[in-house]
């Protein structure tokens, strides 16, 4: 891939941290990630948007990395599977995934926990067919999904309760 | 190269002298599949998310004008229901914050849900280069599959649209999300009366039904002006048949979409 067409920087902000990374114009943000950054946590499949195995949240909103050209990302803000928990502690969502059984071989498990953050940051008490439209992008050939929703509804009651006594409980 | 101008002007400069070896790049969702595809080659992108301003979405009088670089994830929220209900339709979540006004007519896909509804809007287009702007009627933008009025050195800026009407956008499909539609259409009536149509996936453009808004806008929204303005409709098609579903099955919805559209229009 690096032949024949010389490298650039591109800056931006990976998980809340400044890096900087010499990229070819011609790669996507997932290549960057997995390949030059080695944040394996995002997975991808399809690579052609169809699968949401490869999401990220572009300055605060889900996107398939594997549809953004690297350097459109300079100066912007990157947060990946690897910066949703805080310190080595499941989110809430995290946990409720393993709760619910949501999740089977896993492959797509970071991809749907990068979407259902978004969705419960936007909307934290969303109703079942919510959970489903705002999932729509991410496929899993496991579970059947109805185990990721139960999961998403799940984490959105206790992030209610959780804010309701005052403790930093909200993350998912 | 990988360009990223910060300026309209500077966009159009680059496009200018690079011409059709320049590419311009705004969500990526059908550029970027493109290249995967090996469909694409490109030897210069020139990124236009880098622009500030045309992603604003602005009223003047009875008219919208939305900036190119605007997203399918913007406009789901707007008060056009036609225009809101077909971005609610592209892909899901991810595809809506990344798609853009810009890249769908650029893409000039047959199948794009949002050209479809913005036809039906009675939709212009500002296209610009170093030369000057012009406004065309979005219907006449598109050529064929792929393919526009565009020059080498021309952008698409922003789309106008009627704002004060009342409109409806249907889709049939296989699955509500990241599905290529069958067969979809979107309509609005005007205060004055005026109609208009646009059809999806059953010509190698998004079509507008020109002959089906004349019969409406001389006979009215009766049901025998309806039957006659659905017929009219599905003879302005020129479906193909393929996997997804056969040419006359796509006649035959094109018809029903334009008498269920029309009905809950008056
Ligand atoms: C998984 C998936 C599902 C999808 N589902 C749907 C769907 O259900 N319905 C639907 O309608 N579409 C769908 N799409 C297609 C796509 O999202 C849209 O067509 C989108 O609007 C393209 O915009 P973009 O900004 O990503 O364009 P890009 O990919 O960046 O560009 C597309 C083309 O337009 C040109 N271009 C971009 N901006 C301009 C400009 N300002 N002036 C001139 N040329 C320009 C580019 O050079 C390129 O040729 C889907 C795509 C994917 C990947
Ligand atoms: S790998 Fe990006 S959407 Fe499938
Ligand atoms: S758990 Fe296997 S793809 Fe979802």
């Amino acid at each position: 891939m690096t032949d024949a067409s010389t490298l650039e920087p591109l800056s931006f902000s990976l998980n809340g941290r400044p890096v900087t990374v010499d990229v070819d114009p011609r790669e996507t943000l997932f290549d960057t990630l997995r390949e030059r950054l080695r944040q394996t946590g995002t997975k991808g499949a399809c690579l052609e948007g169809e699968c949401g195995s490869c999401t990220v949240l572009l300055d605060g909103e889900p996107v398939t990395s594997c549809l953004v050209m690297a350097l459109q990302v300079a100066g912007r803000e990157v947060v990946t599977i690897e910066g949703i928990a805080e310190s080595s502690q499941l989110s809430a969502l995290q946990a409720a995934f393993v709760r619910a059984g949501a999740v089977q071989c896993g492959y797509c498990t970071p991809g749907l926990i990068v979407s259902a953050t978004a969705l419960l940051k936007k909307n934290p008490r969303p109703s079942e067919d919510e959970v489903r439209r705002g999932l729509a992008g991410n496929l899993c050939r496991c579970t059947g999904y109805n185990k990721i929703v139960d999961a998403v509804l799940d984490a959105s009651r206790e992030g209610e309760e959780l804010s309701e006594t005052g403790t930093a409980g909200a993350r998912a | 190269m990988f360009y990223r101008p910060e300026s309209i002007d500077e966009a159009l400069a680059l496009k200018s002298r690079l011409g059709a070896h320049g590419t311009f790049l705004a969500g990526g969702t059908d550029l970027v599949v493109g290249i995967r595809k090996e469909k694409t080659r490109v030897e210069h992108f020139i990124d236009l998310t880098r622009i500030a301003g045309l992603d604003g979405v602005y009223r003047d009088r009875d008219r919208l004008r939305i900036g190119a670089l605007c997203t399918h994830a913007a406009l789901e929220r707007e008060a056009i229901t036609a225009l809101a209900d077909a971005c609610e339709t592209v892909g899901g979540p991810q595809i809506r914050n990344l798609g853009t006004i810009g890249g769908q007519l650029g893409t000039a896909s047959p199948a794009g849900d949002v050209s479809v509804a913005l036809i039906a809007l009675d939709a212009d287009c500002e296209i610009a280069s170093v030369r000057g702007t012009r406004t065309i009627a979005l219907a006449d933008l598109f050529v064929g599959p792929g393919r526009t009025v565009l020059s080498p050195d021309e952008m698409l800026l922003s789309v106008s649209i009627a704002a004060d009407r009342k409109s409806a956008f249907y889709k049939i499909g296989k699955r509500d999300a990241v599905a290529i539609s069958l067969v979809m259409a979107a309509a609005s009536v005007a205060p004055d009366g005026a109609v208009s149509i646009g059809l999806g996936c059953v010509a190698p453009v998004p079509l507008r039904a020109r002959l089906a808004e004349a019969h409406v806008r001389e006979h009215g929204l009766s049901d025998d002006a309806i039957e006659r303005a659905a017929e009219l409709a599905m003879s302005e098609a020129s479906p193909i048949s393929d996997h997804r579903g056969s040419a006359e099955y796509r006649r035959a919805m094109c018809a029903t979409l334009v008498r269920r559209l029309l009905r809950g229009l008056r």
